[in-house]
């Protein structure tokens, strides 16, 4: 079907605005870390830097460990994923093509996950972390972000495995494959695009935890992830927005790379996912 | 060894991959549940969690006479009613308008859910800076379109702050409902269209008799999600407003949260806490009831 | 298998990674809001050098936690049973932690140092239910600061009471370049609820004639309260101040010449260093009109009651380290203000800073009048008192209403929050 010059245009017009306001936020985040100090609190303000200041983020690295937090927060982050990957695609695998009566429950599961209050489980929480002596470590946020993204990836990654032909792995099975390897050599390389959208999803929920690693990290600033530096520095620099706007922008980088990178796999992975 | 294969131990294999995620989810959601339960039926301030005081009902009586907990039931209604709303309409505008077919598209896809890869801190301090009652930018657009004559503090009154509050969980929320709608848009198949086109449908028709049951059952999850996500969010409110002022963005998770780490109430939070996941659990139970049977 | 195998060394590698950070035995970790901060920030930093340097093999590792989040992080390493080993609280929020017996009683080891404690300012704070808790770090009093060009510029005098006060604020308010919004505030207060705006309104209410309580019952109905409401009230509404701002912020629109006055703590004197060469010279400190002046124990330090006996020797050389008077002497040199030590001499300090006198002046004012900040009898609610009269202050002015109304709900919540 042949779209109408101005029904084509339409479209482009729409997009732009639509764009330009919801992503004006991250466009004023950009150029506030930009703005000197002195520009801040100008009016009209200037919605393109005359003068930007790069300087900031030398500034922002002297004065703070900030290359130590964005590796804490990769690593975090990375570790999240695998660990929530490698227990979604056991679980999910599980439900895909066993009839398990577990299975009936899964989407409560799912849900429950969703549903507690976080600041609820802070307490309880330290205190297990506590007693295994994992406070202080990023494992205590890596273990715990992973369990909470484990049943919504679980529930992705099935609706995924569900529509690969079991054909596959009986074949594999007959020619003496162990089920584990018919999952590791079967089943994860057809799944590439559905495990590439659960691992966008594990990685901008675990980039983006405060509440945990604020409560299991705090007594020791070598293990700080972004966020915490982040609302640390608005705390402390209440007015110095620059400043802020700089470090908030070196910590949303990283993950809107990771997101340009993978957001395609996203959506096919979600749209197999809900087919059925 | 089990040959995992004969279909005597088919079950038992299947359990087997089911233990980590199991063994996860009981020591890190099932044991601070049962905990919290634990905490909220003890008279104290600052429990100890390794012994336990006699069980009472006083925190859940205080939650029902208290004004505060009904405010919070009341906040935490408009704002997910609000946030809900508005999500979906642009998450579903949006979705709509990046499946058409154009140039370009799959740029245009990546722009309009950029903010779901945004930090939820980093999302709240730039809305703080937004929203700034002296310098903020949203005060001088305002300003020069004459909507106000002199700036706001939207952070310091009621309605405003709640409004607010409102508008950055929004922006941080619609994305995900426009990934997920997108997705269940593309899994509505192409003949479906092709067949209502040739029995003469209009657009209009279209998008009433084959999009809009096709998404339904997206729609449902994608608003559960969101109506969890309000009633559990923490970091946005907390760096925004506190909950103030006046409470009028004290949403039950801010309500928990004060409680227990500003007033050191363990018993009084850990209540809240409970009535919040029981609330949430009926909510869901109630609007998916389809979504939890569609899973197995 | 080659995939596998580097999944494999990947996840391994990881697993190091993130298990490097763990903490060795021979730390002692310290949690503070004040690293990194000028002067009180510099103080702990030698206390800490010297002490690794009187006990080689021992490190102290500081962590800076913002002030913001500090009670609710420290009640949350406290409570999951994690504590950091030395404990720098405020000096009005240490008493629930006493109350539920996580903090070491001192009493015993002051006496087994033979620590004289008298008139050591602002200790007796650190007594709960008969038990001394911690050492007190400091005890200040508030005192005014001013602008005297902005002052000059609205044609206003330097206050001596609450009328001149207001009169001066009135005068200084200006929009300096005609746009509608203004530009120079007469006057700052915290009108962010917490302990910082219950500090900034006691100042009317103490001049009023006004206490929070009396005899350890609350008295938030009582005459002076409503004036000091009133007067609150007066201040805001008529836009003398800017609205919904805290104290940090407050004291970097001080520093930007944007604030003709402030009443606040010593502290205002560092904070307000960083201020340009054009608004630097005209910030002066003096008195504070009102009579008697807000005044008060701030911080003190102390240690958990489940620390092991060698670690809490190692804690408790740390604390007598920081309360030395070799220490002291430092903490009123890089604080800027007097430290709560008896007997120190501070010629030295005068040369650099000229308000020693000032603050000592202003100190015994206070000390004078029997006053903490503190309200005696509501120790332990404090945090949810301070949101009550905010929340109701802020009713009040939003909604227009009675300081007295307003004076009664506030008395009314507070005793139904005491009843239980």
């Amino acid at each position: 079907m042949k779209q109408s010059i101005l029904g084509r245009f339409g479209i482009y017009a729409t997009l732009t605005v639509i764009c330009g306001i919801l992503l004006f936020p991250v466009y004023w985040m950009a150029i506030t870390a930009l703005q000197p100090v002195n520009k801040l609190r100008q009016y009209p303000p200037e919605l393109f830097p005359s003068d930007p200041q790069w300087g900031v983020f030398r500034e922002l690295l002297a004065r703070q460990p900030f290359g130590l937090w964005m590796w804490n927060s990769t690593l975090v982050a990375l570790a999240t994923m695998i660990l929530s990957l490698s227990v979604s695609v056991l679980a999910a695998y599980a439900l895909s093509r066993y009839r398990l009566r577990a299975g009936a429950s899964m989407g409560l599961f799912i849900l429950t996950s969703k549903m507690l209050p976080s600041t609820l489980l802070v307490i309880p929480l330290f205190a297990v972390f506590t007693k295994l002596g994992l406070v202080g470590s990023l494992w205590s946020v890596v273990i715990a972000q992973a369990t909470l993204i484990a049943p919504f990836a679980t529930w992705m990654l099935k609706g995924y495995f569900d529509t690969i032909s079991p054909e596959l792995e009986q074949a594999a099975l007959v020619d003496g494959c162990s089920p584990f390897g018919t999952i590791w050599r079967i089943i994860l390389p057809v799944s590439a695009p559905g495990l590439a959208a659960t691992a966008l999803y594990a990685f901008v929920l675990s980039w983006s935890d405060f509440l945990f690693a604020r409560t299991f990290l705090a007594t020791s600033q070598s293990t700080w992830t972004l966020n915490v530096g982040i609302a640390t520095l608005k705390g402390e620099y209440e007015t110095d927005w620059n400043v802020i706007m700089a470090a908030s922008l070196l910590a949303s980088i990283p993950i809107i790379i990771v997101y340009l990178v993978l957001e395609r796999f996203l959506v096919s992975g979600l749209a197999s996912g809900s087919e059925k | 060894m089990i040959d995992f294969s004969s279909p005597r131990h088919r079950a038992k294999f299947g359990y087997m991959l089911l233990a980590p995620a199991t063994i996860l989810m009981a020591v890190i959601v099932v044991y601070p549940i049962l905990l919290s339960v634990n905490i909220s039926m003890q008279d104290v301030r600052i429990a100890d969690i390794a012994k336990s005081e006699p069980w009472t009902w006083k925190n859940y009586r205080w939650l029902v006479k208290s004004g505060e907990f009904w405010n919070a039931i009341s906040v935490t209604f408009w704002l997910v009613l609000f946030v809900a709303s508005v999500s979906l309409a642009i998450g579903l505008s949006t979705a709509l308008l990046v499946n058409q077919r154009f140039k370009g598209r799959t740029l245009a896809r990546l722009l309009v859910a950029l903010p779901w890869a945004v930090p939820e801190v980093v999302a709240a301090v730039i809305w703080a800076w937004i929203y700034d009652g002296s310098f903020g930018i949203l005060n001088w657009f305002l300003l020069q379109l004459h909507v106000v004559k002199s700036p706001v503090e939207f952070l310091a009154d009621p309605t405003s702050a709640f409004f607010a509050v409102g508008g950055a969980m929004i922006w941080k929320g619609y994305p995900f409902m426009s990934i997920m709608l997108l997705a269940g848009l593309q899994s509505i198949p192409e003949e479906q269209y092709q067949a209502a086109k040739v029995d003469g449908a209009s657009t209009w028709a279209r998008f009433v008799y084959v999009t809009l049951p096709g998404i339904a059952p997206v729609v449902g999850v994608t608003v559960v999600m969101t109506t969890l996500w309000v009633f559990r969010d923490f970091s946005i409110i907390y760096v925004l407003t506190k909950g103030g002022p006046l409470g009028s963005t004290s949403t039950l998770s801010i309500l928990t949260w004060e409680q227990s780490f500003a007033f050191f109430r363990m018993g009084h939070g850990a209540a809240v806490g409970v009535v919040t996941m029981v609330l949430c659990l009926l909510i869901s139970r109630a609007l998916v009831g389809r979504f939890a049977q569609n899973v197995h | 298998m080659n995939l596998k195998a580097l999944a494999t060394a990947g996840t391994m590698a990881l697993s190091t990674l993130l298990g490097s950070t763990a903490v060795n035995a021979e730390t002692l970790t310290f949690v503070s809001w004040m690293k990194d901060e000028k002067g009180y920030g510099d103080w702990w930093n030698e206390v800490i050098a010297k002490f690794e340097a009187d006990h080689p093999g021992v490190t102290i590792e500081m962590t800076k936690v913002a002030r913001a989040e500090y009670a609710d992080t420290m009640f949350t390493m406290f409570a999951g049973g994690n504590p950091p080993d030395i404990v720098h609280l405020a000096a009005f929020e240490y008493q629930p932690f006493a109350d539920t017996g996580w903090m070491e009683d001192l009493g015993p080891w002051f006496e087994k140092a033979n620590f004289d404690l008298t008139g050591w300012a602002g200790q007796g704070t650190c007594e709960w239910k008969g038990q001394t808790y911690c050492l007190m770090l400091l005890y200040t009093s508030y005192i005014l600061a001013y602008n005297d060009k902005l002052l000059a510029d609205g044609g206003a005098a330097l206050p001596t009471d609450w009328d001149s006060f207001l009169d001066a604020a009135r005068k200084a308010t200006r929009d300096t370049d005609g746009d509608g919004v203004t530009d120079v505030y007469g006057v700052a207060l915290d009108t962010t609820i917490g302990t910082t705006m219950m500090g900034d309104l006691l100042n009317f209410v103490l001049d009023a004639g006004g206490s929070w309580t009396k005899d350890g019952q609350p008295t938030f109905d009582s005459p002076g309260v409503i004036e000091g409401l009133q007067r609150w009230k007066t201040l805001v509404s008529e836009g003398l101040t800017p609205n919904n701002t805290g104290s940090g912020d407050l004291r970097q629109l001080m520093s930007e010449g944007r604030i003709a006055m402030r009443i606040d703590g010593p502290w205002i004197y560092s904070a307000t260093r960083k201020a340009g060469p054009d608004v630097i010279d005209h910030l002066k400190l003096t008195q504070s009109p009102l009579d008697p002046p807000v005044g008060g124990t701030s911080n003190v330090i102390g240690m958990p009651s489940s620390l092991s006996p060698e670690k809490k020797e190692l804690v408790w050389d740390f604390i007598m380290l920081a309360g030395s008077a070799e220490m002291q002497d430092r903490f009123a040199t890089l604080g800027l203000s007097p430290a709560p030590r008896p007997g120190l001499d501070y010629t030295e300090q005068e040369k650099s800073v000229p308000y020693f006198d000032l603050y000592a002046a202003a100190n015994k004012r206070a000390a004078d009048a029997g006053i903490d900040r503190m309200p005696k009898g509501l120790e332990l609610e404090y945090n949810q008192v301070a949101k009550i009269v905010g929340e109701e202050v802020q009713r009040m002015v939003i909604e227009d209403l009675d300081p007295a109304a307003t004076a009664a709900t506030i008395q009314k919540r507070v005793e139904e929050l005491v009843a239980g």
